[in-house]
């Protein structure tokens, strides 16, 4: 070889890189083996404010468990996903009676909730929400909790509107931003239209919740794809109205925008209480423990509440939150007070998700 | 005699075992595109295909053959007018892009230095480096209420308070469309117009030519295939856009593709499927229609 005269044919350079693609094939089962040995990978199906990369990072130091997310919008979204891949993920975010769904259809397993010791923390109400016990078991981990309710720039809205009906006013004509979740957004129309069951209206109510949807788009500025496009709107004035969860006046100051004030419609609303639940599919369903025992601490969720708003429902955490300076934050988006996440009505399956779809599809469509 | 005898026939065995080998071989190079296609593209096609033909009920996906998806789809006027405001935004954007990647481009070629052609290239394709979401949201700090425009049209006291028809309608979801397809264009346009002669334009010229006559009765008749290739690149990713008018077109500016991530975010496979085959097959009458176009023709052909 001509190597000694420092030139390199290419022949030389394919046969080197042969040989080094050989070795590096051989080396690295005993690699690999080393990696799984050392930790374990979570994937888990869940929303973007469940969780920090901080956090996660934080967590897979102390655990040697790596949590690995892939984000959803829509319930309906990831309940089809876990359903078709199976043990593809290990553990999946629910709102409240999407919990028992996934339960009831043998896509998730309950567990003893003492198996988490960090389920100490949590507000006693949490540990006892009749929807999602199972005999002794609890069908997920409680972790936040949020109305949907209107909040309005008052320099523009000058007078506070009590009722969805008051979206109508044509003088809010391209000036209102909401999540794009046909099923929520159809469950509220229902709740303005005064259906008692919003997510499982007749044909007849689903008829007249079109029917106020189409009133309400043409003030419809823009149906966003995740909650902070709603803050952003807000915070940039490019819309006066958000119909979105609680927090959103002090997640818009914080983007340095006008103060945003709330109004709770007399027609009542829709609230989420979310959960993170064992996927039955899972190979990995030992090491959720482990994993939730280190997420659910309670800096990680004070500083969760900090971001993100709303409510969650590690009390150990509020204090932390009084503590630290935040606690009338925190009062002012009833952090303390669990029980309202009761009053509301809970986000579930809807009756006919297809005929919500069809009917949110056809109000939003060109 | 005897081992003659059966070496012979061995021998041909041989001869043509190689020659079925060597006729294998010229295949071999398409062994990773078949696999690659048949799995990732023929496989989930044919599944949407099954899909679109079947129902959900409680969200599951029951194997019911009907056809009511598609007699669905065409029963509702909403869906008919979107697809039609789907193609008419496709159209503009496609037209705005190449429209403005062809003067571009023609002017790259032919009177800038090709150590510059290969920097200024990069440039335009320097957007390909971030990731597509950041160059949609960045708009909307250049559109928006507290955006570049209106700030400056305020600075310049142009106006007293921000404009907000930029944003959030279909105009601003053409304008980002051009801008996230313009590469595209230019790239393509680049490789055909790189290989024109530039004799044939001077020869004209020369023979009194207009510079206008000039390029529509030579110039653009040799870049018909280069053209036609670059309104298929823009054209058809356009039609399944749906993140763009997501973000920037608002309530207003929805196209089809967002009706049907609405049917998968709503676990409604089978309805979406359905409307995402009726949009594969508008896109696959139109390449039909292009097809003639993209035969390249003898340009010297009297």
């Amino acid at each position: 070889m001509s190597m000694t005269e420092g030139k390199l044919t290419r022949a030389d350079l394919l046969k080197a890189g042969a040989a080094g693609a050989i070795g590096l094939t051989l080396a690295r089962p005993a690699f690999a083996r080393t990696i799984r040995i050392d930790g374990v990978t979570l994937n888990m199906l869940t929303w973007s404010d469940h969780y920090a990369n901080d956090q996660l990072k934080a967590v897979s130091k102390t655990t040697q468990i790596q949590g690995r997310p892939t984000l959803f919008s829509d319930n309906a979204d990831a309940y089809l996903k876990i359903k078709q891949t199976g043990g593809q993920f290990d553990i999946v975010s629910g709102d409240a009676l999407w919990v028992p769904k996934y339960n009831k259809d043998g896509l998730t397993v309950s567990f003893p909730l003492s198996e988490l010791s960090v389920s100490k923390q949590l507000y006693p109400i949490a540990r006892n929400f009749p929807f999602w016990k199972d005999g002794s078991n609890y069908m997920g981990y409680p972790f936040s909790w949020s109305t949907v309710q209107i909040y309005y720039n008052p320099k523009y809205v000058t007078t506070k509107p009590n009722s969805w009906h008051a979206l109508l006013d044509s003088k809010y004509k391209g000036k209102i931003s909401l999540e794009n979740i046909p099923t929520d957004v159809m469950a509220i129309a229902g709740r303005a239209i005064g259906a008692k069951e919003p997510y499982s209206m007749t044909s007849a109510q689903i008829s007249q919740a079109k029917d106020f949807l189409k009133q309400l788009k043409p003030n419809v500025l823009k149906l966003a794809s995740q909650n902070n496009e709603v803050v952003r709107a807000l915070a940039d004035g490019s819309a006066w109205i958000g119909i979105t969860n609680l927090g959103t006046d002090d997640r818009v100051k914080d983007a340095g925008g006008p103060v945003v004030k709330t109004a709770y419609p007399k027609e009542g609303t829709i609230g989420f209480i979310d959960s993170e639940q064992i996927v039955k599919a899972s190979k990995n369903q030992d090491s959720f423990f482990k994993f939730e025992n280190a997420m659910q601490q309670a800096p990680f969720i004070a500083q969760n509440f900090i971001t993100n708003g709303r409510p969650l429902f590690n009390e150990k955490a509020y204090k932390i939150l009084v503590n630290t300076g935040h606690g009338d934050r925190a009062r002012r988006q009833y952090y303390n007070k669990p029980e309202n996440a009761l009053k509301m009505t809970i986000k579930g399956p809807a009756g006919d998700e297809q005929a919500y779809v069809d009917a949110f599809n056809e109000v939003f469509g060109a | 005699m005897t081992t003659q005898a059966t070496s012979a026939p061995a021998v041909a065995r041989g001869r043509l075992r190689r020659v079925r080998l060597s006729g294998l071989a010229q295949y071999a190079g398409f062994v990773p595109a078949l696999v690659l296609f048949g799995l990732f593209f023929v496989v989930p096609l044919a599944l949407i295909v099954g899909y679109s033909f079947w129902e959900t009920v409680d969200y599951n996906v029951v194997h019911h053959w009907t056809l009511d998806n598609y007699r669905y789809f065409f029963s509702v006027s909403t869906y008919v007018s979107t697809m039609w405001a789907t193609i008419w935004v496709s159209v503009a954007a496609t037209a705005a892009t190449i429209a403005i990647a062809f003067p571009f481009t023609y002017w790259l070629v032919r009177y800038v230095p090709r150590s510059t052609q290969r920097l200024l290239l990069v440039l335009v394709i320097l957007p390909f480096w971030t990731s597509y979401l950041l160059r949609v949201y960045s708009w909307l700090n250049i559109l928006g209420d507290g955006g570049a425009i209106n700030r400056f049209l305020m600075w310049a006291h142009i106006t007293d308070h921000p404009l907000s028809f930029f944003l959030y309608d279909r105009p601003a979801v053409i304008l980002v469309l051009v801008y996230l397809y313009f590469p595209f264009a230019v790239l393509t346009l680049y490789a055909s117009l790189e290989r024109f002669d530039w004799n044939q334009f001077k020869a004209a010229m020369d023979l009194g030519a207009r510079p206008h006559t000039v390029i529509t009765r030579i110039l653009l008749p040799q870049m018909k295939a280069g053209i036609t290739t670059a309104i298929i690149f823009v054209f058809i990713p356009v039609l399944g856009e749906y993140l763009a008018p997501q973000l920037v077109g608002g309530a207003q500016g929805v196209m089809i593709g967002n009706l049907i991530v609405n049917f998968f975010s709503g676990a409604q496979y089978t309805r979406g499927a359905a409307a995402a085959l009726l949009v594969a097959a508008l896109i696959v009458l139109l390449l039909i229609v292009f097809r003639r176009s993209l035969e390249v023709e003898d340009a010297t052909r009297a």
